[in-house]
C-alpha cells in the first residue's frame, strides 16, 4: 500500500505520522499503524478538546478527583458514593439505530461497573429530526427499541430522559445514554491503574470476533456520500451477557480480586491495554494469540481493534486468578491470561512468540497531539419579547402545540423502558426529575438537560440553562443538585464557529456549575455531528445528579387534587427588559426555593417550559385534576419564561406561603394563578376546554410515529 | 410457635428481580434461601420456590425456554410432585409454562413492544400460595413485559376455565392476554403464577403496596 | 405461489442467541460444536409469473425481512 493510501486507510495527516515517527524514532511498523490511528482518533486522544475541558477541573469536598478514570465520583455521606457518567453513541446509531442504541447503553453501563458500582439507573438524551424526514421512524423506533431491549434485559431501570425532534437532527441524531452506580458501605472502588509488576493481564468476558473494527476512528469523521461502505463496522451488543459480567465483574471487584480494571470500549484490547499502562507507569507483555476469538481468520491488528462488546481487562495477583476465574466460570464466562504487568514502561505485542513491537505506552496515551484549534466565539443572543395575546390568540398558539413533534406526549417512548426493575424507584419518567429510593432512605435525584432550540439563538444562555433548568427542577422537588456529567455534541470542530460554540458552551457550563457547587466530574465529547457540510446545532447534553434528605413527600408534577392554590413565581434570570443574565442572582433563588420548600410542602411543581406557562398546567393537569384560573394576568400564558416554577399548596399554607414569598427574593414576582378542579381547564369564563379531550389529544399526539401503543 | 415458611428463590443467568425478591421475602417476615439454577435441591427443603423474573437466558430461543432445561428446574418438577408451592413472577411465569408446570404459553404482546405500566387485576379464584390475596378483590401492580400475552388453545382455556384455575384478570387488558388472563394456577392449585410484579408494590414509596397481599 | 425465506445473522458478527443455546446445550453435554438462530418466513405470492414473483421476494427479502448490515438472506422456491 502506497504511503498516503495508508494515511487515509488509518485516518492519520502526514504531521500526526511525523510526530508519531519523531516520538518513535523510526518509521512505524506495519502493526503500529492501528494503534496510533486508534489511541491518536478524536474519540480516544480528545486531542481537539482537551485543552477547554480543563475549564472543568472545579472540584469539592464531596467529589475526589479520579480524572482519568472510567467515571466520575460522588460521596454522598452515609457510605453512599455514587458513579455516573454520559456517552454519546451517536454515529452507530443512525448507522443501525437499535444496535447502535443497544451497544451505547451496554459501554456506558460498562464504565459503571468496572469501578466496582453496581448499575441503580439509566436515562438517555435524545435528539431526532422531523418524523417525517428520510429514515426517520425507523430511526426513532430502533434506538428507544435498542435502549428498550437492552436495559430492560440487564436489569437496570431507565428512569428519565429528553427526547427531542427538529430538523437540524435529520441527517446526524443524537443518542447519549447515562448510567448511575452505587457503591455502599465499604464496597472497594476499582480503578484502572494500581497494578504491579508480576501481575497478570486477563481479559474476560466475551469472545472476540470482527466487530466495529476501525470503529473509533470511523466516530471522529463525518458522514458523507460514503457512509453506506463503512456498514461492516456494526457491533452487536448481547445485554444477557453484559448481565453475567455486571455480577462476575461486581464479585470478583468486592472480594478484592482484581488491582485494577477497565473496560474494553472504544478500541476495545488497545485502548485498555494502553491506557492501563500508561496510568500505572508500568510495562505489559500481551499475548494476542490467547485472546479468545469468535472467528480464527481474526489478524493481530483485527484483534487489537476489535470493538466486540461485553469484555473487560484486568489485572491480577497471580495467586488470585485461580479464584477468578472460578467466579466467572460459575456466571458462564470464561477469564484467559493474555501476559503479564512489567516494570519497564514497555508494552511488548506477541503474537504466537513473534514480538511484533514494544512501544512506550505514553507515546501513544500521553503524547498524543493536542490541536489548539482556531474559534470564533458567537455572539448571537436570544432576543426576549414581551408576548401580550388576547383570548383568540392563546387559543389559536395552545392547539397549534397538539401537532407539533416538539410537544408530543412522550410515554410512548418512557414505557417500553422496564421502569422499576430493582426496587428503587420512587419517581419515573412521568415526572420532571426521577427519584430513587438510597439503602440510607435518602433520595437520589437524577434530571437531564439541555435544549437545543435555545442554542440555535444564544449558546451562553443555552450553556448556562443546561445546567440551570435541570438545577432548578430538582430545587422545586426539594432536591439539591450535587454533581453533573456531559455529553458534548458538536459539528466539525476544524471550523472555527463550531469550535467557537464548543468554547464558549464548556466555559459557560464550567461557570454555572462552579456558581452552583455541582462539579462536572465526568463526560464525553462528540465531535464531527456533520452530515454533507451542514453540522448539528450545539448540543451539551447534561446529566445531573442530587439529593433529598426531607422526609416529607416528594411533590408531584400533576396535580393531585382539588382546592389547592396554584402560584407562580418568577426567577428573573434573564429578563425581558434588559435581556442581560445573572448568574449569581439565580443561585440566590434556588436556594430561596429549596428554603420555601422546607417550611412549605408543595403538593405539586413545575418548571414552566416548552410553550410557556399555559402548557405546563396542561402537563400538571395530566392525572385528571385540571385548573381554574383566576389571574387577568394572560397575555403571557404561552411565554416561554427564564425562569418560571408553578407549585400548588394547600389552602391552609396560603398565608403562611405568602408571608414567606413577601418576607423574600420573590416580593415582587409572584402570583396566584388559580386553583385546582377536577376535570377543568379553564382560562377566562370564554377560554376553556374539555380537560378530558385535551389530555386524550395530547395521549395520542406521538400515535403516527408509535401506532396506537399508548 | 410454627417454624418460619422456608421460600427458596432460583437465579438464573439473566434473573434481574432476583434481588428485588429476595429482599421482599425477608421484608415479610419470611426465611429466604438462593437456588442456584445449576444446583439440585431436596423436595423437603422449601415450603414455596419463587421464580422472579427477568431474562434468564436473554428470553432467548423463547422466554423461559433454556432456564426450563435447568437442573433447579428438574428438583422444582419433585419439589410440586410432593405438593410443596410454586409462585412463578413474569418471567418465572413464562418458565413455568415452559416446563409445563402450568398451562398455557406467554406470546408476545399485541403491541409488539415491550411494556411499562401500572394495571388493576382482579382476583378470580384463590388457593392455598399467596393465601393472603383476597377473591374477588383488586390489586395495584405494575407489569414490565414484553412477552406477557397468555396464549392456550381453545380445548386448554376452556379447561382452565372451567377448572377454577384462573388466578387474575386484568381490568383493562394491557397486551391482548386471552381472556384477560394476568395470572393462572395448575390443577391442583399448588402452582401459580401472574405477569406482574408483587414485589414491585411492597412499600409505601413504591406507588403501591398491594404486593404485600402476595406473600 | 409460495416462497420461503430464510434469514441468518451474518457469518462474521456476533449470534448472541446461537450463543446462548449453544453454551447450554454443550453445559448438558449434547455434543453441539455450533448452534445459530435465524428466522425462517414464508411468503404467499398473487403472481403467475414464477422469475418476476421470485424477483420481488428477493427484493422483500434484502430490504424489508433482513437487515443486510447483520443479517444474510436466502429465497426458496416451493419446489427446492
Amino acid at each position: 500500500m502506497i504511503f498516503s493510501e495508508k494515511l487515509k486507510k488509518y485516518r492519520m495527516n502526514q504531521s500526526e505520522y511525523d510526530l508519531a515517527k519523531k516520538l518513535v524514532g523510526r518509521d512505524l511498523k506495519e502493526i503500529e499503524w492501528p494503534l496510533f490511528s486508534a489511541l491518536w482518533s478524536e474519540h480516544c486522544s480528545y486531542k481537539t478538546s482537551k485543552n477547554h475541558l480543563r475549564k472543568f477541573s472545579y472540584r469539592n469536598s464531596r467529589t475526589p478527583n479520579i480524572d482519568g478514570e472510567n467515571a466520575g465520583l460522588v460521596d454522598l455521606g452515609n457510605q453512599e458514593r455514587i458513579v455516573f457518567k454520559m456517552e454519546s453513541h451517536n454515529h452507530p446509531s443512525f448507522i443501525e439505530p437499535f444496535q447502535g442504541a443497544a451497544t451505547g447503553v451496554g459501554g456506558i453501563l460498562r464504565d459503571i461497573f468496572t469501578m466496582g458500582a453496581r448499575p441503580i439507573a439509566l436515562a438517555n438524551y435524545l435528539c431526532f429530526g422531523e418524523p417525517g424526514a428520510d429514515r426517520m421512524r425507523d430511526l426513532i423506533d430502533g434506538v428507544v427499541k435498542g435502549i428498550s431491549s437492552y436495559g430492560n434485559c440487564v436489569g437496570v431501570p431507565t428512569v428519565t430522559g429528553q427526547t427531542e425532534f427538529h430538523p437540524e437532527y435529520n441527517k446526524n441524531i443524537l443518542v447519549n445514554a447515562m448510567a448511575v452506580g452505587l457503591l455502599t458501605g465499604d464496597e472497594k472502588l476499582a480503578l484502572s491503574r494500581g497494578q504491579t509488576a508480576g501481575s497478570l493481564v486477563v481479559y474476560v468476558g466475551a469472545k472476540t470476533g470482527k466487530d466495529g473494527v476501525h470503529g473509533a476512528s470511523m466516530a471522529s469523521e463525518s458522514f458523507g456520500e460514503d457512509s453506506e461502505a463503512k456498514k461492516p463496522n456494526v457491533q452487536i451488543g448481547d445485554p444477557f451477557y453484559e448481565k453475567l459480567l455486571i455480577e462476575a465483574c461486581l464479585e470478583v471487584i468486592h472480594q478484592d480480586l482484581v488491582l485494577a480494571i477497565q473496560d474494553m470500549g472504544a478500541a476495545g484490547l488497545t485502548s485498555s491495554s494502553f491506557e492501563m499502562a500508561s496510568k500505572s507507569q508500568m510495562g505489559l507483555e500481551l499475548r494476542l494469540d490467547q485472546v479468545p476469538i469468535r472467528d480464527s481468520s481474526l489478524t493481530p491488528e483485527e484483534i487489537l481493534l476489535s470493538e466486540s462488546q461485553e469484555r473487560m481487562l484486568l489485572m491480577c495477583e497471580p495467586a488470585k486468578f485461580d479464584q477468578i476465574q472460578k467466579l466467572f466460570h460459575r456466571w458462564g464466562l470464561e477469564a484467559s491470561i493474555l501476559g503479564k504487568v512489567i516494570p519497564e514502561k514497555l508494552v511488548k505485542i506477541y503474537w504466537h512468540n513473534e514480538l511484533l513491537t514494544e512501544i512506550d505506552p505514553d507515546l501513544l496515551v500521553e503524547n498524543a497531539p493536542r490541536y489548539d484549534r482556531a474559534f470564533e466565539i458567537p455572539t448571537r443572543r436570544l432576543k426576549i419579547e414581551k408576548q401580550n395575546l388576547n383570548e383568540s390568540q392563546i387559543k389559536e398558539k395552545f392547539l397549534s402545540f397538539f401537532a407539533q413533534p416538539r410537544f408530543w406526549n412522550r410515554s410512548p417512548i418512557y414505557r417500553q423502558y422496564d421502569q422499576r426493575v430493582g426496587t428503587r424507584t420512587m419517581k419515573d419518567a412521568t415526572q420532571s426529575v426521577a427519584f430513587l429510593k438510597l439503602p440510607s432512605q435518602r433520595e437520589l435525584a437524577i434530571a437531564v438537560g439541555c435544549r437545543p432550540e435555545i442554542f440555535k439563538q444564544d449558546v451562553l444562555l443555552g450553556s448556562y440553562d443546561a445546567v440551570f433548568y435541570p438545577a432548578l427542577q430538582m430545587a422545586i422537588k426539594g432536591a439539591k443538585v450535587l454533581a453533573l456529567t456531559d455529553c458534548l455534541n458538536f459539528g466539525n470542530p476544524e471550523k472555527k464557529d463550531i469550535m467557537g460554540e464548543f468554547a464558549l458552551s464548556v466555559a459557560s457550563i464550567a461557570e454555572a456549575a462552579k456558581v452552583l457547587d455541582a462539579p462536572v466530574i465526568s463526560g464525553n465529547v462528540s465531535f464531527y455531528n456533520e452530515t454533507d457540510q451542514k453540522g448539528i446545532p450545539p448540543t451539551p447534553a447534561i446529566g445531573a445528579v442530587g439529593l433529598r434528605e426531607a422526609k416529607t413527600e416528594i411533590p408531584s408534577d400533576q396535580f393531585q387534587k382539588e382546592n389547592l392554590k396554584v402560584y407562580s413565581l418568577q426567577i428573573p434570570f434573564v429578563t425581558v427588559e434588559s435581556n442581560s443574565i445573572n448568574i449569581e442572582n439565580l443561585r440566590k433563588y434556588l436556594w430561596q426555593i429549596l428554603l420555601l420548600g422546607e417550611k412549605i410542602n408543595f403538593a405539586s411543581s413545575k418548571m414552566v417550559g416548552k410553550g410557556g406557562t399555559l402548557w405546563t398546567l396542561l402537563q400538571m393537569s395530566q392525572d385528571g385534576v385540571g385548573i381554574t384560573l383566576q389571574t387577568q394576568n394572560i397575555g403571557q400564558l404561552c411565554q416561554e419564561d427564564f425562569y418560571r416554577v408553578i407549585v400548588a399548596i394547600s389552602p391552609e399554607q396560603e398565608k403562611q406561603f405568602q408571608e414567606l414569598l413577601k418576607d423574600g427574593l420573590f416580593k415582587n414576582s409572584f402570583e396566584l394563578l388559580g386553583t385546582t378542579k377536577n376535570n377543568s381547564f379553564q382560562i377566562t369564563q370564554n377560554l376553556k376546554w374539555n380537560l378530558q379531550e385535551l389530555r386524550m389529544k395530547h395521549k395520542t399526539s406521538a400515535q403516527e410515529v408509535f401506532g396506537e401503543f399508548l | 410457635m410454627s417454624r418460619k415458611t422456608q421460600v427458596g428463590v432460583i437465579r438464573f443467568p439473566g434473573t434481574n428481580c432476583d434481588q428485588d425478591v429476595f429482599s421482599w421475602v425477608q421484608r415479610e417476615g419470611l426465611n429466604a434461601k438462593w437456588i442456584w439454577h445449576r444446583d439440585s435441591f431436596s423436595d423437603q427443603e422449601f415450603d414455596l420456590v419463587i421464580l422472579p423474573g427477568g431474562f434468564s437466558y436473554g428470553d432467548y430461543l423463547r422466554s423461559g425456554a433454556l432456564a426450563a432445561q435447568s437442573k433447579a428446574v428438574e428438583s422444582l418438577i419433585s419439589h410440586v410432585k410432593k405438593g410443596r408451592h410454586v409462585l412463578g413472577i413474569c418471567n418465572g411465569f413464562q418458565i413455568l409454562c415452559e416446563a409445563k408446570l402450568l398451562p398455557g404459553a406467554l406470546v408476545t404482546n399485541q403491541s409488539l413492544r415491550f411494556q411499562d405500566d401500572w394495571v388493576d387485576v382482579r382476583v378470580e379464584n384463590t388457593g392455598p400460595v399467596c393465601a393472603k390475596v383476597e377473591k374477588s378483590q383488586k390489586y395495584k401492580l405494575p407489569i414490565a413485559h414484553k412477552m406477557g400475552r397468555f396464549f392456550a388453545p381453545a380445548d386448554d382455556l376452556k379447561k382452565i376455565q372451567d377448572s377454577d384455575q384462573v388466578w387474575l384478570r386484568y381490568e383493562k387488558n394491557p397486551n391482548g392476554s386471552l381472556d384477560n388472563i394476568a395470572g393462572i394456577w395448575n390443577a391442583e392449585k399448588t402452582v401459580c403464577a401472574l405477569m406482574p410484579h408483587p414485589e414491585r408494590a411492597s412499600l409505601e414509596w413504591m406507588g403501591s403496596q398491594d404486593g404485600k397481599a402476595f406473600l | 405461489m409460495k416462497f420461503f425465506v430464510q434469514v441468518m445473522p451474518r457469518e462474521v458478527l456476533l449470534d448472541s442467541e446461537g450463543r446462548a443455546v449453544q453454551e447450554l446445550l454443550q453445559e448438558k453435554k449434547f455434543p453441539v460444536t455450533s448452534v445459530r438462530v435465524g428466522k425462517w418466513i414464508e411468503v404467499q405470492v398473487d403472481q403467475d409469473n414464477e422469475a418476476t414473483a421470485k424477483k420481488m421476494v428477493e427484493d422483500l427479502a434484502q430490504k424489508i425481512f433482513s437487515n443486510p448490515l447483520i443479517e444474510t438472506f436466502k429465497v426458496f422456491g416451493d419446489k427446492t
